[in-house]
């Protein structure tokens, strides 16, 4: 039985000044070791939810809010937000925004400075972090001075160093190139391989459907699906009356179902090379 | 015979950093192209588009702007005919609410308040920006800002306009949004360029690709030809979209020509 690392109970959150709820009555629970993947369009909701889950909201960023989220038995409404930074940590979009330090070793250290960790204890995580980002040789280069997908895994390599259980990417690829994108999914991968908890938003159907084993769609402040990813994706009406698509490779399966005969259609490239392998060409 | 519009001759560019982002590249770009500059980061697709409107100068060779030297023109005649839409909406948006954004540049080029009401009004209902008109937009979310920022462009109808990463952070209705806009243009006879890392769009939305790689063109052609030099792919790291490889799988790599959409992939398999 996998233990809960996330449990969100009917929870909704509206922002300073305003009634309108941004999540509306949102429930789910996330295990260790799911690699969760939350699509839905813009404004329904999921950086909020993202922002909730660390506590940024509404302990520190203010709002209003009801139910309740509990992370790794601690319920965020009795610590008021405080005391989770060690299990779950977020990285935002725009990595560069949140640099403030000259070398990439100092920003690595920049949070362990302020929680109080001895040098020593330091010392090793940045080593840690540092070489799990393939930052190893780049200590001593500015932040502001690296490639974006580098900046990316600066930001991730922050969060790693205080070695939290579950790790949130909030549309961390969407402003990369291809090389840059494949650098941050590969590194998430060794850390969900390694056994971190992971959730990711992104609006990269085909990337978010090869790498992770759940999504959440959220719509409107609400839960659309929350499932294995191979089921959600099967939803095709479904989700596209909520402004979101399925995988290409998906989608053509479903258009073609009747010939070619499956139980569950191909969300990725590999699976649908099988499930067409009977249109495949013999030689040249 | 469709009218050259954008030219470069022997293109060279090299940054005050020593770096030469552009090393002798012959370009024509004709009245109502569709096309999208694609390769990977530092191949020269920005440098090259900064060149059409003048923006940056040549370090040698030429730019011809509707016949005439980019170097022999003013920057703000140029402008006039070459709108630029900036990747980061940040390095473009300046004014304190989206109506002044979107009345800056008409009113810069000479507008009548009349002309640039009616122009403001149309790219509002088009973009579907009105419960915004009034708020500064840099308090916007990300891709309502992008939308402003090409709302601002597209408000004075620039004869080429230039879309330096579209869709990054677009959702589906954003792109949706973005294609109805680049087809009106097209079919109002403008000329779109676009540079984009997003092959799914770039498939789907040009008539014409032109692949960077270090600096030089390396292949210029329609979308169905691109996808298919698997040379070439691979030397400037683009992977063409999810349904483009599937169907070169199938043909063991030697389709006639790439599937660019889903509706191209139905329409030659559902027979078969």
């Amino acid at each position: 039985m996998k233990k809960p690392i996330i449990e969100v109970k009917n929870y909704s959150f509206a922002y300073e000044n305003t009634d309108k709820k941004v999540l509306d009555s949102v429930s789910f629970t996330i295990n260790e070791g799911d690699f969760v993947g939350i699509i839905g369009r813009n404004k329904a909701g999921k950086s909020t939810l993202c922002e909730s889950l660390v506590g940024l909201l509404p302990f520190t960023m203010g709002g209003s809010w009801d139910g309740e989220i509990v992370i790794d038995g601690k319920s965020l409404n009795e610590t008021k937000g405080a005391g989770v930074t060690d299990i779950i940590g977020i990285v935002f979009q725009d990595a560069e925004s949140q640099f403030t330090q000259e070398t990439v070793e100092d920003e690595i250290a920049f949070a362990m400075c302020n929680f109080g960790y001895s040098r020593e204890l330091m010392r090793e995580r940045i080593l840690y972090a540092s070489e799990a980002c393939g930052l190893r040789n780049m200590l001593d280069r500015s932040p502001f001075k690296l490639s974006g997908g580098q900046q990316q895994r600066l930001a991730i390599a922050c969060i790693l160093a205080l070695q939290p259980k579950v790790i949130i990417l909030d549309e961390s690829t969407s402003q990369l190139d291809p090389i840059g994108r494949d650098e941050v999914f590969g590194l998430i991968t060794k850390l969900h391989a390694a056994g971190s908890t992971v959730i990711m938003v992104d609006h990269n159907i085909e990337k978010i459907a090869e790498y992770v084993n759940k999504v959440l769609v959220l719509h409107d402040g609400k839960v659309i699906e929350f499932d294995d990813a191979g089921k959600v994706f099967q939803k095709k009406d479904k989700l596209n009356a909520h402004d979101v698509r399925v995988p290409q490779v998906t989608d053509a399966a479903l258009q073609l179902k009747d010939k070619l005969g499956f139980k569950e259609a191909p969300i990725t490239l590999e699976q649908a090379k099988s499930v067409f392998a009977g249109y495949k060409k013999e030689g040249k | 015979m469709r009218e050259c519009i954008i030219e470069t001759q022997d293109l060279v560019h090299t940054y005050p950093t020593g770096v030469t982002a552009l090393k002798g590249v012959n370009l024509k770009i004709y009245k109502n192209d569709k096309i999208s500059i694609v390769g990977q980061n530092g191949s020269g697709k920005t440098t090259i588009v900064r060149h059409f409107n003048g923006l940056l100068k040549p370090t040698s060779g030429r730019v011809l702007l509707f016949g005439e030297d980019t170097t022999k023109q003013k920057i703000g005649q140029m402008a006039r005919k070459v709108g630029y839409v900036f990747q980061n909406p940040n390095h473009q948006i300046f004014c304190t609410t989206v109506r002044d954004e979107l009345e800056a540049a008409p009113k810069n080029f000479g507008f009548s308040e009349e002309e640039t009401k009616k122009a403001v009004d149309e790219v509002v209902e088009l973009m579907n920006i009105q419960s915004v008109l009034n708020t500064h937009p840099l308090t916007l979310d990300y891709t309502t800002k992008k939308i402003v920022s090409i709302a601002s462009v597209l408000a004075y109808k620039p004869d080429v306009l230039i879309l330096d990463e579209p869709t990054g952070g677009l959702d589906e209705p954003g792109r949706v949004m973005l294609t109805k806009i680049i087809d009106m243009m097209i079919e109002n006879g403008h000329t779109i360029i676009m540079i984009s890392h997003d092959m799914d769009y770039v498939a789907e939305n040009s008539d014409r690709i032109i692949v960077m790689c270090q600096g030089e063109v390396v292949d210029d052609g329609s979308p169905e030809k691109i996808f298919l030099n698997a040379e070439v792919l691979r030397k400037a790291q683009i992977e063409p979209p999810q349904i483009t490889q599937l169907d070169l799988y199938l043909e063991n790599g030697y389709p006639k020509e790439a599937i660019l959409s889903v509706s191209d992939f139905i329409k030659k398999y559902k027979n078969i």
